[in-house]
């Protein structure tokens, strides 16, 4: 944990605080449907024809039943969209611009993965970038939902922000409108500057296809062998049989019993060029940070070097995730007339971002005693998955940050995380996103906790809980109790049946089904436990060592995150419908204060506790007891 | 009813909409924009060989072998280095086919149609022979110890001298009497582990510094000299700034930089 580490976390929250006003008071107007700002020249005009064009009146106002109907009729018509361009990729036209590779269409189980990850924000990927998707996929197909996904959460949590500050009211806002303005005024602008400034880093922005460069320097590799229908090729070899535990098995005479193993066929292949990469990337790795989406241009995301040139592409990647969610506190202080409220809660998030930072970071700079022992130097820290422009403390710091908030791009693979360095992300997400959060997610699953605190505190001194003016009743706390299981439930639920079954991809050799691990003993149930979090708290990063892209995993991870963002917002919103009903009651003596060093310190505990009581013992078998047998020279 | 199915019309139009402006007008425009002020980047900031003919590009890796050349991080891009299949190994700090290594059975076809020679094969090397393989390339002392005893290196060596390979990794992971390396000097972390992408283009300078006087050695010049090259600007960034990220030596620039010395 060294000075120039610091320095960097100091420089980060800093940025991040000095934007976070200015961008909330923009923010203020773009979700007022009069609100008027300084790109009104250029974007109202494309407003008014969007409103026209879809046929949708921008004056009126809906409540929370029709909100959530257009929210899921329009998930499902985008959803379906991208399924149907991923199984025609390789039958649409202009294939010679859009998919230069040939790259043939997406298999049916991924492509529903893919359409249910995009259209949650979560960007899961069971695939492979750069191997899978052609340029019009990763444009339109994927690139949609990084926008729309997000115009979507911003304008959740508009909703429900409006919930809270009105009263006596109906309505709740218009889908519509928030999903207009906020790609238009929000979305678009930043995007449009962001991406350039991208380039000028080193970031690729074409339509060529890959070029090939001739290697200085060229090496003999094997490849397997690859028939007329491009099949592997194998041949067979006799051994003797073994059982489960390995032991040889023999028959009644003590003859060894021998069975035909397959045995790959390989040829020898020169190496002496390089393809190397190219396509719309700027574009795209622009909303895929602000908007918290996290979908990789490529296999390896913003550790590959394009997608993450320098350590200034790689600051500013970082600073756009928490952009909009810490904006979004300012907005919700401005809108509910309480602006300390708004900052209690930012700091809330600031305090559980902190702590994760400087866990992460210490026990990834403390790196592994099993390279120690081999006399790699300890002073480097864990730098197995991690890039040399990054190092260590930029490492920690990303993977918290995309975790904190549902963004899920790497920038180091958290599956060669020291067992404590990667359990900090695995918590992150565990907890709900809500530190800063996804875009819109973020703030309204936070709101979740701070009732649930308000309810707890209500309890304590035992009176009725009030909430800025408004009774906490039954069905609200059932809504909210609701979010909180509808978690617990998918990531639980789906881990634990994913652990004794085999959910996984034959192997090619033994033919018989796997459970896709990468890594045996305690860290293959941690990339388990892993993938139903990101995928239910819709975040995307992977401890990707787990071979995902298998008709098990594909579909139970498909259908987690359409829980994990669905049974969770339609809650919300009839949240947001109740509360925006009641009538205010005058705060008195007994009213617990929703601003200042005890709120926010209640919760923090809310939010640990609720985690903790859920969460720890499925962490103990993972990342807290491989910890130990690390610290034991325990290998498996 | 009627709300629906007006609801389902909007949304198709919203979609279709949404799908010309941010996926249609939005990227060409940065297409556009990016070409005109940073064509070189866009373009994948590629590096041209003496025919025009790209040799590479400066954000990406390349694998190199030769010991006349710096060699870059071991990569699990592909078979190394493969811009096309970028990724890390995703291997967890115990698992054991990381530190020990793992080999495997393939088949070679042989000099008769259809028969094959099957044999032993290293499949993932592991930190242990990396850690090995470091020492021996750059000239620093190590001790291979068996059961807590130092063993002789011929035990695991061929006739020609060399290192058998999979001898070693079987020797690794025997859980009885386990193999392991113990080199004189610390070795860097950056030399022997992974990268996230595979294609990491940078090397930490006190990598670059240890491998130094084997590349002067084999170039015949002196160790000044490529000393010299590494401090160069060009190759070796510093913190963005001053502050941000860490600082790195580019392989392939390098590598590029001391063949145009040679070829002066």
């Amino acid at each position: 944990m060294n000075t120039s580490g610091w320095i960097q976390l100091i420089l980060f929250v800093g940025v991040l605080l000095a934007i976070t006003k200015p961008l909330g008071l923009y923010l203020c107007k773009v979700l007022d449907a009069d609100g008027k700002t300084f790109l009104d020249p250029v974007f109202k005009p494309l407003e008014r024809l969007t409103y026209k064009l879809i046929g949708v009146d921008a004056k009126k106002e809906h409540d929370w039943k029709v909100y959530t109907i257009s929210m899921l009729l329009f998930s499902l018509v985008g959803m379906l969209f991208t399924y149907a361009i991923l199984r025609l990729q390789a039958a649409l036209p202009f294939q010679s611009l859009f998919n230069p590779q040939k790259l043939p269409a997406v298999g049916e189980h991924l492509a529903f993965n893919t359409a249910a990850s995009f259209t949650t924000n979560t960007n899961w990927q069971s695939y492979s970038g750069e191997g899978t998707m052609s340029y019009f996929s990763q444009m339109v197909a994927l690139a949609i939902h990084n926008f729309t996904s997000a115009a979507v959460g911003i304008g959740i949590a508009a909703a429900l922000v409006r919930g809270i500050a009105r009263h006596s009211a109906k309505t709740i806002g218009n889908f519509w409108v928030d999903l207009t303005r906020v790609t238009y005024y929000l979305l678009l602008p930043i995007c449009i500057v962001f991406a350039i400034v991208l380039v000028s880093q080193g970031m690729i922005q074409n339509f060529k296809p890959f070029d090939s460069a001739t290697l200085k320097d060229p090496f003999t590799a094997q490849e397997q062998q690859k028939d007329g229908s491009s099949n592997p090729v194998f041949t067979t070899k006799q051994v003797q049989k073994t059982d489960e535990k390995n032991n040889p098995v023999t028959d009644a005479q003590g003859k060894p019993v021998m069975v035909a193993q397959s045995i790959p066929v390989m040829v020898d292949k020169k190496v002496d060029t390089q393809s190397i990469v190219q396509g719309p990337m700027a574009s795209q790795v622009a909303i895929k940070m602000l908007g918290t989406n996290g979908g990789g241009y490529t296999n390896a995301n913003a550790a590959q070097p394009f997608e993450n040139p320098t350590p200034l592409s790689n600051f500013l990647q970082m600073l756009s995730i928490f952009a909009i969610p810490s904006a979004l506190t300012f907005y919700l202080g401005r809108m509910v007339k309480n602006q300390k409220h708004g900052w209690a809660v930012w700091a809330a998030m600031f305090a559980l971002f902190f702590g994760g930072v400087m866990v992460a970071w210490h026990y990834e700079a403390a790196g592994n005693p099993n390279l120690a022992a081999l006399g790699v130097d300890p002073a480097d820290g864990n730098m197995e998955g991690k890039e040399v422009r990054f190092g260590i403390f930029n490492s920690a710091l990303f993977a918290t940050i995309t975790t904190d908030a549902s963004c899920g791009a790497v920038n180091s693979m958290h599956d060669s995380f020291t067992p404590i360095g990667g359990l900090i992300p695995m918590l992150n997400i565990q907890l709900g996103e809500v530190v800063f959060g996804g875009v819109g997610a973020g703030l309204y699953g936070m709101l979740i906790y701070v009732i649930i605190a308000v309810f707890i505190a209500g309890l304590m001194v035992g009176r009725t809980p009030e909430y800025l003016g408004k009774k906490i009743e039954p069905y609200d706390m059932k809504m909210a109790s609701f979010v909180i299981l509808i978690l617990a439930f998918s990531i639980l639920g789906f881990s634990a049946w994913a652990s004794v079954t085999k959910m996984g991809a034959p192997d090619p050799i033994t033919q018989q089904l796997t459970d896709g691990t990468n890594n045996n003993g305690p860290h293959g149930f941690s990339e388990i436990l892993y993938a139903y979090s990101s995928c239910t708290g819709n975040n995307g990063s992977a401890f990707a060592g787990l071979t995902a892209n298998a008709p098990g995993y594909d579909t139970t991870l498909g259908f987690a995150t359409l829980f994990g963002r669905f049974a969770m917002i339609v809650p919300i919103l009839a949240l947001a419908g109740s509360l925006a009903r009641k009538k205010l009651v005058a705060s008195s003596a007994g009213t617990f204060p929703v601003s200042g060093t005890l709120f926010t310190c209640l919760v923090v505990g809310t939010v640990l506790l609720v985690g903790a009581l859920t969460f720890v013992p499925a962490l103990v078998l993972g990342p807290v007891v491989e910890h130990f047998l690390m610290h034991g020279g325990k290998l498996f | 009813m009627k709300t629906i199915i007006k609801e389902i019309t909007t949304s198709v139009l919203a979609t279709l909409l949404f799908a010309i402006v941010c996926c249609g007008i939005y990227p060409v425009l940065i297409w556009g924009a990016s070409q005109l002020l940073f064509s070189h980047q866009a373009n994948g900031s590629l590096i041209e060989g003496s025919d025009h003919k790209p040799v590479g590009s400066e954000w990406l890796g390349q694998n190199f072998t030769s010991a006349k050349y710096f060699q870059p991080r071991p990569s699990s891009a592909g078979t190394g280095y493969d811009a096309a299949s970028s990724g890390g190994s995703n291997l967890g700090p115990t698992s054991k086919k990381f530190i020990n290594g793992t080999t495997k059975t393939i088949a070679l076809p042989g000099k008769e149609a259809g028969k094959y020679e099957i044999s032993d094969v290293v499949d993932f090397d592991g930190i242990k022979l990396r850690v090995l393989g470091y020492c021996d390339a750059n000239n620093i002392a190590y001790e291979l110890i068996q059961d807590g005893k130092p063993v002789d290196q011929k035990t695991f060596k061929n006739e020609k001298g060399e290192y058998d390979q999979v001898k070693l990794i079987t020797a690794f992971n025997d859980d009885a009497k386990p193999l392991t390396v113990k080199p004189a000097s610390l070795i860097p972390g950056d030399a022997v582990t992974g990268s996230a992408s595979g294609l990491d283009p940078h090397i930490s300078v006190k990598n670059a510094l240890l491998q130094a006087p084997r590349v002067a050695k084999e170039r015949k010049i002196s160790v000044d000299v490529v000393k010299a090259e590494i401090t160069n600007t060009k190759v070796t960034a510093g913190p963005q700034f001053g502050i941000l990220g860490e600082s790195g030596v580019n392989v392939l620039i390098l590598n590029l930089a001391l063949d145009k010395l040679a070829a002066k």
